[in-house]
């Protein structure tokens, strides 16, 4: 029992700085789906089912944009595929909760498997820290998100400039995570085939997927030549 | 409305396989590092190409370079650089987009 308990605080200290800025990225996707002319109801429901800031974000962004179902869908199927990363490499520290494994799959992304995997790492399997981990994510993102929307319904997009919030959440997401050539390189090859694309036919469907695509090869070979170098 | 429904399903669906599937079928498996190094990569270039979209505004079959986004995204860019705070470089980049807006 006490070794429950003491999962279940450790779970919830490492856990809390994270669901603070979880908590400020779904206040952004909250004032951005208003933007992208979501109800507060259809955004908060997205947070319940969906439960994925890059996803919903990406979403909402293409939305806004004029994006079609279909690219928008193509573009996530593509951001999630490293969630099979992440549930290939959690699963061994999830297996002891069997049947409740299926639920605890829905808390798989990005925040959640960083503290995961090094829990599991230092004290073996550990379900339940998961579990609290991705409840309070869970409950932060959609508080947030709630919040976020009900702000965005009371603003005035062009005089508070809540159509630069978009571009502006981008950048903030972006500009941390650009450490090491490779993935500096994947980010202006990014750049670059986006222009280019967008230069020969403005306003396309396809920059983003495409993008999506491609700059990550840029990334690899750069990956590649650097180790042997 | 149906639309966003639609849409909240099949997103909710298809990112809950991604989760599912890694955790019940690629489990134990080793993925090629390639792969792996790809799949972090694909983020990063997505997020930018976004980035590129509302920066260059398509207008009459081409395209014009929006200053005050520009502006507002190096403003972002260094003040999460220096300060690492996520919703105060994102607010700061907002009054100085708006301020160039107004400037220029």
């Amino acid at each position: 029992m006490d070794n429950k308990k003491e999962t279940i605080k450790s779970a919830f200290m490492e856990a809390l700085p994270l669901a603070i800025a979880i908590a400020t990225y779904g206040l952004s996707y909250g004032v951005l789906a208003v933007q992208a002319k979501f109800s507060v109801v259809t955004a908060v429901a997205m947070s319940l089912l969906v439960f994925s800031g890059s996803a919903q974000l990406v979403t909402v962004a293409m939305l806004a944009g004029g994006a079609g179902l279909i690219s928008v869908l193509l573009t996530t199927l593509l951001l999630n595929l490293r969630n099979l990363l992440y549930g290939a490499a959690l699963a061994e520290g999830l297996a002891p909760s069997k049947k409740w494994k299926r639920l605890l799959a829905f808390g798989v992304s990005d925040e959640p498997f960083v503290l995961a995997s090094s829990r599991f790492k230092k004290v073996g399997p550990d379900p339940l820290y998961f579990a609290v981990v991705a409840s309070l994510f869970y409950f932060a993102w959609i508080f947030a998100s709630l919040l976020g929307a009900l702000m965005g319904n009371q603003m005035d997009p062009q005089k508070w400039g809540l159509d630069l919030a978009f571009p502006v959440t981008f950048a903030a997401l972006l500009v941390p995570g650009l450490k090491g050539k490779p993935i500096i390189g994947t980010a202006l090859a990014a750049v670059i085939i986006s222009i280019v694309l967008e230069y020969f036919a403005p306003g396309n469907q396809l920059t983003i997927i495409i993008t999506g695509l491609l700059a990550p090869l840029v990334g690899l070979y750069i990956e590649r030549r650097s180790k042997h170098a | 409305m149906l639309n966003q429904w639609m849409l909240i399903g099949a997103l909710a669906v298809s990112t809950y396989l991604s989760r599912i599937i890694g955790v019940e079928v690629m489990a134990g498996r080793k993925m090629r590092p390639a792969l792996r190094l790809y799949f972090n990569y694909v983020p990063i270039a997505i997020i930018s190409a976004l980035i590129v979209k509302q920066i260059f505004i398509p207008s009459e079959g081409h395209l014009d370079l929006s200053f005050p986004v520009l502006i507002s995204c190096i403003s972002t860019a260094i003040v999460i650089k220096i300060t690492k705070k996520f919703l105060l470089s994102a607010v700061i980049g907002i009054l100085i987009g708006l301020l160039s807006r107004y400037l220029l």
